[in-house]
Order: C-alpha cells, then structure tokens, then sequence
C-alpha cells in the first residue's frame, strides 16, 4: 500500500514546483524579450506593424498574468511553510501577526481565540489597539458586539467589511475540524495598501484553514512537552531520594 | 551589474524565507536587526546590496542605515529600504539618510526584482 506523504514532504516537492515555475517564468520572460526584438526587426521589414504589434501587446499581458499567479503562488507556500515550521506557540502567533501586515497590508488587527469551556474570546495577539480602552477589544478580551466579527465566530464564514455597524476589514473564521476556536479580525489595512485583492482573498482562505491548527498543533505539543518535563523532573526526585 | 551577495535585514522570518524563495538566484545574508547587520557586515566584506527594514528591536534600520553610510567600507554599497511605513514623509527620510530605493510592504515580486535589476 502507498504511504501517504508527510506534510514536510509535501512542502518539499510544493518548493520544488514553484522553483520550476520560477525557471519557466524566467525563461518564458527572457523568450518573450527575443521574439519581440525578432518580430520588430520582422516587421519593419515586412511593413505588417500592427499584426506584430498585436502579438507582443497579447504575449505581454499574458507574462503580467503568469507573473501574477507566481507572485499569488509563491505567497501562500511561504506563509503555508512558516505556519508549520515551528511548534512554539509564540512563534506560530508571530507568523500569524507577519502574514496579516507583510502579505496583507493590515495596521490594525486582533487574534481572537475562545477561552476554553466558554463563550467569551481572549485578545491573544493584536497590533494598533493600544489606545483601544473603551473598544471591543479592551482589557484583552473580545466584548462582543462588531456584527461581522460575532457573525463569524457564529457560523464561521469568512466575511469581508464593511458592513452596517461595522468597520472592520474582515472577519477570518479559525477552525480545527468542525470547532469554530477564534476569529483574525483585519481592523485596518495600511493607508498605502486600499483595498484586498484576489489574491488576498488566498491568503485568508490559508489562514482560515491553516493558522489554528498550527496554532493548536503547538500548544499541545508545548503542554505535553512541560508535563513530561515535570515527570521527568519527578522520577529524577525519586530516584535521588 | 547584478548584485549576487545581498544582505538581508529584517525581524520578520517570513519575510526572509520570502527572500530565499524569491531571489534564490542570489547568495543572502540574513541579519534580524542592525546590530546583527553591522556584525554580518563585518564577516561578509563582499556584500553587493542590502534590503532592510525600518522598524526592528535592538537598532533600527534608519540607525542602520546611517552607520552604513558613515563607514567608508561600506558607503557605496546601495541600500533598499523594505518597510510597512508608507507615508511620503518616510520615504522621503529614508531616501535622505541615504537610502537607494523605497518599497512598501506589502510590496509585488516584480517590483522588487526590477528595482534589485536596476541597481
């Protein structure tokens, strides 16, 4: 029977491919470039100008596209492979909190994540809310309230803002398995960067399918990691006495 | 002349492993803030071209930048900034202090190529 391949396999061979895409793409470019020298020198001979021209404006925007999608591409393996480099919880955050303001342009964001056995969600990481004392985000505790952050936490769809009675950017629903455990709540993007693109819209799809499992993933490896600390510390004592 | 060692200078780690996709055609350093930068400058005398961010713990990039350019060693060596500070008062201060180049964050591949292509 066939073995299924690891994740790190996986993100192996996924580098491997955008490497090859990169080659292709750079080829496809250094192509393009001898083909319009050709079809110039071509076509001032030949008087046909404007089928030529033709050619090279089609075969432009075709490089602009292919140029784009390895740009989308290359994106979402480096945020998919940081998310799951590490098993430190803190480190999973960071790369939480690099992708919303590197890939995403936000200044202003929150992570929320239920506190276990409840209903209420804790602040476990934000940017730009240190003036926010009377916001929903004070006291690093979700209040409720935002109708597009508590509709995501709700039914975890991913919402884009804004939306009577609320500001924000998007509301991008956390799940592991079919539990709904946080909302990344893009408050706001960075005045340089106006809108969310296409392939902006990837990066939240990632993160709202990637980001709390890694997260999870590291906490529980980092609560077993202590408690077998704490037993070896444990038979240590025992044993010394 | 293409560059083809950069020096890498940034406390975001996705953003370096974004540089060791991207321009894998190129030998990088990689520095989490200037101090760490200066070190490396230090270890790596042949350094082409470096890309740096603003803000990081411990020295700031604009700091950085400035020792650069005071250090006869180094002075010519062109520097891009890469930062999330957006405001034109900002890129005029980086450009000022001496910097090559001012990207955005979040900045597009290609921009970044054709500015690392034209230095």
């Amino acid at each position: 029977m066939m073995q299924s391949p690891t994740p790190n396999e996986l993100m192996g061979k996924l580098g491997i491919t955008l490497e090859r895409a990169q080659d292709l793409f750079a080829a496809l470019t250094e192509e393009s470039r001898s083909l319009s020298a050709a079809q110039g020198d071509s076509a001032n001979a030949a008087g046909d100008s404007d089928a030529s021209e033709r050619d090279r404006e089609e075969l432009t925007v075709r490089l602009v596209e292919a140029e784009h999608q390895l740009g989308r591409l290359m994106n979402l393996y480096v945020a998919t492979f940081q998310l799951h480099a590490t098993l430190d919880p803190g480190e999973v955050q960071a790369t939480i909190a690099e992708i919303a303001v590197d890939l995403l342009g936000a200044e202003r964001f929150a992570l929320l994540l239920r506190v276990e056995g409840t209903n209420e969600c804790e602040v476990a990481l934000s940017r730009g809310l240190e003036g926010d004392e009377d916001g929903y985000y004070a006291s690093d505790k979700y209040r409720g309230g935002d109708p597009i952050v508590d509709a995501s936490l709700q039914d975890g769809v991913l919402r884009m803002g804004p939306a009577e009675g609320s500001d924000i950017v998007a509301a991008v629903p956390l799940r592991v398995q079919d539990a709904i455990v946080g909302v990344l709540v893009l408050i706001k993007l960075f005045d340089h960067k106006t809108i969310l693109r296409a392939e902006d819209r990837d990066l939240l799809d990632l993160l709202a399918a990637h980001a709390a499992s890694a997260l999870f993933a590291a906490r529980v490896y980092s609560n077993t990691d202590r408690k077998l600390r704490t037993l070896e510390s444990l038979v240590q004592l025992v044993r010394s006495t | 002349m293409q560059p083809r060692k950069i020096l890498v200078v940034d406390d975001s780690k996705l953003i370096h492993k974004m540089f060791e996709v991207l321009l894998r055609q190129f030998t990088l350093v990689h520095a989490h803030d200037g101090l760490e930068a200066l070190q490396c400058l230090s270890n790596h005398a042949d350094i082409d071209l470096i890309l740096l961010d603003i803000n990081m713990p411990r020295m700031s990039g604009l700091e950085f930048l400035k020792q650069v350019k005071g250090d006869t060693a180094f002075q010519d060596v062109p520097v891009v900034i890469i930062s999330t500070e957006g405001k034109e008062e900002d890129t005029i201060r980086g450009l000022e202090a001496g910097a090559a180049a001012y990207i955005k964050k979040p900045f597009g591949n290609q921009e970044l190529l054709e500015v690392i292509q034209r230095l």
